[in-house]
């Protein structure tokens, strides 16, 4: 198995990786609404997830930059700029005290990186298989 | 209007005139006909209010259909009704200087020789003051003698007959009738339920609007039908206003029988059924049948079987009930205060020390302290913390110097936290010495960080609340700020980031006090820049409250004064503790977000670690479902520890109407809760987006709610129009919407300082309707020439001049005038002021001498003096809340600041790039005739 091999496999297990994130952010966030969990809970939690969550899709954005995966890179550099541009603002971390205000935006934005994600997913599984095609021919 | 049959009054009818392709309106019986729509005679009494006396002539019916038409060249001067006072005010007062100019003291004026040509035209008709004069406006009605506003209203109501039949719409043109500053204080229109919505007959059974008031008093019954009106529906909720003396205390039911539905947890009220021979009840709110307690019938006091009827819960929409222990978490915690007081050199320096122990000294009898249970403990603070340490048994302190900001800790484990009672003795002692004690200090530098965690480490197994006094920006320790006050700024669409807090601090601090029951309140009292946007957040999420003293200097004893009485008041305010909100609602509605001074803890629980009295929270409703039951029932619940240690919810049942008609939720609309609520949506959105963009939004509410109702309620329908129609009891929201936007808490303005516009908007988002209406529309008196009786102890305590409407046209040169905010009050002299009444009210030779700026003015010995004197206490006491405002003299040449500050309080008068009243309506008109243009 060669290098883009490899590379595709271990983007799947990262993607499902954020993928899974995504899920427990929208869980949590259903619970906080159904009374689950309190607000400061919520964020204590969200927030230790949040910076290692962009760290790695950067990660992962970089690699595919190295690697010379053009596609891939440029697939995934909108969020990698987006979440850049929150860090750099100051609001990617979820406040506790204006959490409730700011659900619906925050719950349609964990929607859309999941939907982001699961594509990304299959995207690399059919980039994986066909790596290994092409090796095997 | 779509079909004008079904709005007009009995014996009319409507024919459709092919030719003019309008309705022609006859009235068979007396063989009138008309163009305009005609308006049924009982409406022509509410147009005037309660002012009028009801036998109204036939002649005044016909006359008010010209009103509209013959008002336009005389705006604000016609000879009827309002504008006769006004308009030959004005005329009568130019021939004064003239004719008598050495003679005229307004003093003697009333009594004296001018009395015969003053006073028919000085004065409005004698019932007028009874508005002006009830003890604030929305009060419970019943606590007036039985000639009070409200009940004349209602009286009216019931001689027309209108009994349960829906509100009258009343259309008035904004473009002829000036708007009156008198139509403030009216309450608002009056809630129509259901006959035999409420099962007992008393008059407390529905809450006062001092309590809870909603933007419409009768509920759309679909969300379509709220959108289609525009009107943004809300509650209005002040749950702990303080009672005056002469009102209503608040019942409280002791025998702990707490009956609530068992499936939304409504408590008992007087809007529910009781079924089954009385054996359960039918929940208001979901319809649930529930058992009614055992107990219930019993009176446990005198053991004997009870009078189910007269149980306060099924009389009072205000009732507090005394919580057993299922309601608590844990046993009622004490009071506890903790004191910061910042002793830096700028703070010694501006005696701010001195007046603030001397204050405590002074109060110390006041603080809540009924159980002997309450706790105080008192640190100062400039880079270092000083501890004050009082043992049991002595009358000595010892201090405790903690200079390791960074990381704080407690000195000692005991005795820094006493008992009032017990160490009495030691605090007098501390108190009397603080300020000798750091008189020579010249530290500057404010660690307002650590001291707020060394208080907070020092109650956070308690709970309760922290007062900090702060004189300086804090500059070490967590919670460090930068000075960010960059002029450049000032004016641009990021002058909002000002507004926000510039470390993450005092929201994570905030929570954490939240989570412990900590309230912290803030005195802020710096010249330089403090970031008050900042520091403001710690009382905004822990239910306290900011109060900003710019520039203080105890050297004047006004600041002196003012601080000592606010502070004072707060000391003594007997606060709710460990309290938790809840805002129940019928099917259908839902609380979709907050605003005030709380944190928000779950969905719909507002958490309150200490609630102060008057402070007012804005909540918007979302009505989800379409409402099927004829009348919703909207209760707020807190529960709460009282200072004196006993667990009680207090409940507050308002129950509103519902309605399927578009004219039915007009003619409801309660103007004042409308400007409440905008207020409170503005400043959200000056936070969250730009200030540009709240303005924009208040205003364009504003033509929404009147481009609906021109396509919908008048007969234009779509067209451009000549009129600005707005039903008449909104008539005063575009008035109120153009102070908002000229207060100075969203005012488009490069020159407001941003400590300025965050005290602004902190008293915009938590003050009660009562106060804020005032901060936003001004009352302008014109005390030279004021009726006789003005100033006077009348009936309802001392009686006020009329309000007068807030241009600068009402200012003539010789004048003097009283314009107040409820924060401040300005006394305004006009440059010919004769020597006589400079004499009289400022005890000083003539105008010249006269100094503008703060004063206390001099109690005279001549009536005029004491009637100005009186006045002015009456204002400074009317309202509910704490404040003390300061009194300014303004000379009318006087220095340019101080005169624009006056002046900017006439908000219908065009300011720099604001819109006079004229204009804003103008702009309005074209707003919503080209909406409509497409």
């Amino acid at each position: 198995m060669g290098g883009a091999g490899w590379l595709f496999l271990f983007s799947v297990l990262m993607a499902a990786g954020l993928l899974f994130t995504m899920v427990f952010f929208i869980i949590m966030f259903s619970d906080l609404e159904c009374d689950y969990i309190n607000p400061i809970d919520l964020c204590n939690r969200l927030n230790q997830f949040v910076l290692p969550e962009n760290i790695a899709h950067a990660f992962l954005t970089v690699l595919f930059l190295l690697s010379g995966q053009w596609i891939a890179f440029l697939l995934n550099l909108p969020l990698v700029l987006y979440n850049g541009n929150k860090i750099r603002n100051k609001n990617h971390m979820y406040d506790a005290t204006e959490i409730f205000r700011t659900l619906s935006g925050h719950k349609k934005e964990s929607f859309m990186k999941l939907g982001f994600y699961l594509l990304s997913f299959f995207y690399y599984l059919y980039r994986m298989i066909v790596a290994l095609i092409s090796e095997s021919e | 209007m779509a079909s004008p049959s079904q709005q007009l009054p009995p014996g009319w009818a409507a024919e459709w005139d092919p030719t003019t392709q309008r309705y022609l309106f006859t009235e068979p019986s007396t063989g009138r006909s008309q163009w305009e729509v005609p308006t049924p005679t009982p409406a022509t009494l509410i147009d005037h209010g309660p002012s009028v006396s009801p036998p109204l002539p036939a002649t005044h019916h016909t006359k008010r259909r010209q009103y509209a038409a013959g008002q336009t060249q005389a705006y604000y001067g016609t000879n009827d009704g309002l504008g006769d006072q006004y308009g030959t005010l004005g005329v009568q007062q130019q021939q004064h200087p003239a004719a008598t100019a050495q003679l005229f003291t307004p003093g003697l004026a009333a009594e004296g020789g001018f009395a015969g040509q003053q006073q028919v035209p000085y004065y409005p008709p004698p019932q007028e003051p009874q508005y002006i004069n009830a003890p604030g406006f929305g009060q419970e009605p019943a606590y007036h003698p039985p000639n009070a506003p409200i009940h004349h209203l209602t009286d009216q109501f019931g001689q027309m007959g209108m009994g349960q039949k829906p509100l009258h719409l009343q259309t008035t043109n904004l473009l002829t009738s000036p708007p009156d500053p008198r139509e403030l204080i009216h309450p608002p229109p009056e809630i129509r339920l259901p006959p035999n919505a409420c099962i007992t007959s008393s008059p407390f059974a529905n809450a006062d609007p001092s309590y809870q008031r909603c933007t419409v008093n009768a509920i759309p019954t679909t969300s379509s039908l709220l959108n289609k009106s525009k009107i943004p529906l809300g509650l209005v909720i002040t749950p702990y206003r303080t009672v005056k003396e002469g009102e209503q205390q608040v019942p409280v039911v002791t025998d702990t029988v707490i009956a609530r539905c068992r499936r939304c947890r409504t408590y008992i009220n007087p809007y529910v059924q009781f079924i089954d021979n009385g054996n359960r009840w039918r929940c208001c709110m979901c319809s649930m049948s529930n058992e009614v307690p055992q107990l219930f019938d019993w009176d446990q006091t005198r053991n004997q079987p009870g009078d189910r009827w007269a149980r306060d819960e099924l009389n009072h929409s205000v009732v507090e009930f005394v919580a057993p222990t299922e309601y608590m978490v844990r046993p009622p915690q004490p009071a506890v205060y903790v004191i910061l007081i910042d002793v830096s050199h700028t703070a010694v320096q501006s005696g701010m020390v001195a007046t603030a122990t001397r204050t405590i000294l002074e109060n110390l009898d006041r603080i809540p302290n009924d159980d002997e249970r309450t706790k105080v403990a008192i640190i100062a603070y400039d880079t270092s913390l000083y501890f004050f340490s009082m043992p049991p048994g002595t009358t000595e302190s010892t201090m405790l110097v903690v200079s390791d900001v960074d990381d704080v800790f407690l000195p000692k484990p005991t005795d820094l936290l006493v008992n009032l009672t017990e160490a009495r003795q030691s605090l007098e002692s501390l108190l009397g010495r603080i300020n000798d004690m750091f008189q020579d200090n010249h530290t500057i530098g404010s660690a307002i960080g650590p001291a707020l965690q060394a208080g907070f480490k020092l109650m956070a197994p308690i709970g309760g609340k922290i007062i900090v006094l702060s004189s300086s920006l804090p500059n070490i320790g967590a919670g460090a700020l930068k000075n960010r006050e960059d002029l450049k700024v000032l004016g641009t669409s990021k002058e909002s980031g000002l507004l926000q807090a510039a470390s993450p601090f005092y929201k994570t601090f905030a929570i954490e006090c939240s989570r412990a029951q900590v309230s912290v309140d803030m005195f802020l009292f710096s010249a330089a820049y403090q970031d008050v946007a900042s520091l403001a957040c710690l009382p905004h999420y822990t239910s306290g409250q900011t109060y900003f003293y710019p520039a203080f200097n105890a050297a004047r004893s006004e600041d002196a004064i003012k601080f000592a009485h606010e502070f004072g008041e707060v000391l003594a305010m007997p606060i709710m503790l460990e309290a938790v909100m809840r805002v129940r609602a019928s099917k259908g509605l839902r609380m979709a977000s907050f605003h005030g001074n709380f944190f928000v803890r779950s969905t719909d629980l507002l958490a309150m670690p200490a609630v102060p009295t008057d402070q007012s929270y804005a909540i918007e409703i979302q009505i989800e479902d379409t409402l099927t039951q004829p009348f919703v029932v909207l209760q707020t619940a807190v529960l709460h520890t009282t200072c004196q240690g006993e667990r009680r919810i207090r409940v507050i049942t308002l129950a509103l109407p519902t309605t399927s008609s578009l004219s039915e939720v007009f003619a409801s609309a309660d103007q004042v809760a409308i400007a409440t609520l905008l207020a409170n949506k503005a400043v959200e959105r000056s936070l969250t987006h730009k200030l540009e963009d709240a303005r924009d939004a208040v205003h364009q509410r504003l033509v929404e709610v009147l481009s609906s109702y021109k396509s919908s309620m008048t007969s234009a329908g779509a067209g451009a129009n000549a009129q600005l129609a707005i039903s008449e009891n909104l008539k005063m929201l575009p008035v109120l919407v153009l102070g908002l936007l000229k207060n100075v808490g969203i005012r488009q303005s490069a020159q407001i300082p941003p400590d300025l516009r965050a005290y602004a908007q902190a008293l915009l988002t938590s003050l009660p309707s009562q106060t804020l209406i005032p901060y936003i529309h001004p009352t302008f008196y014109s005390l030279h020439n004021m009726p006789p009786e003005a100033g006077t102890v009348g009936e309802q305590g001392v009686t006020l001049p009329t309000p007068l409407p807030l241009t600068s046209e009402r200012l003539e040169r010789h004048g003097l005038y009283l314009i107040e905010d409820g924060q401040t009050i300005f006394l305004w002299i006009g440059r010919d002021a004769v020597p006589r009444l400079v004499m009289d009210v400022f005890n000083l030779p003539n105008y010249e001498v006269l100094r503008g700026g703060k004063t206390t003015l001099p109690v005279l010995d001549n009536e005029f003096s004491q009637r100005v004197n009186a006045i002015i206490q009456k204002t400074r006491e009317m309202r509910r809340g704490v404040y003390y405002p300061h009194l300014y003299v303004v000379k009318e040449d006087g220095e340019p600041p101080l005169r624009l500050w006056a002046l900017s309080c006439l908000i219908q008068d065009r300011a720099d790039v604001l819109p006079s009243y004229q204009q804003f309506i103008g702009q309005l008109k074209d707003k919503v005739n080209g909406a409509n243009n497409y």
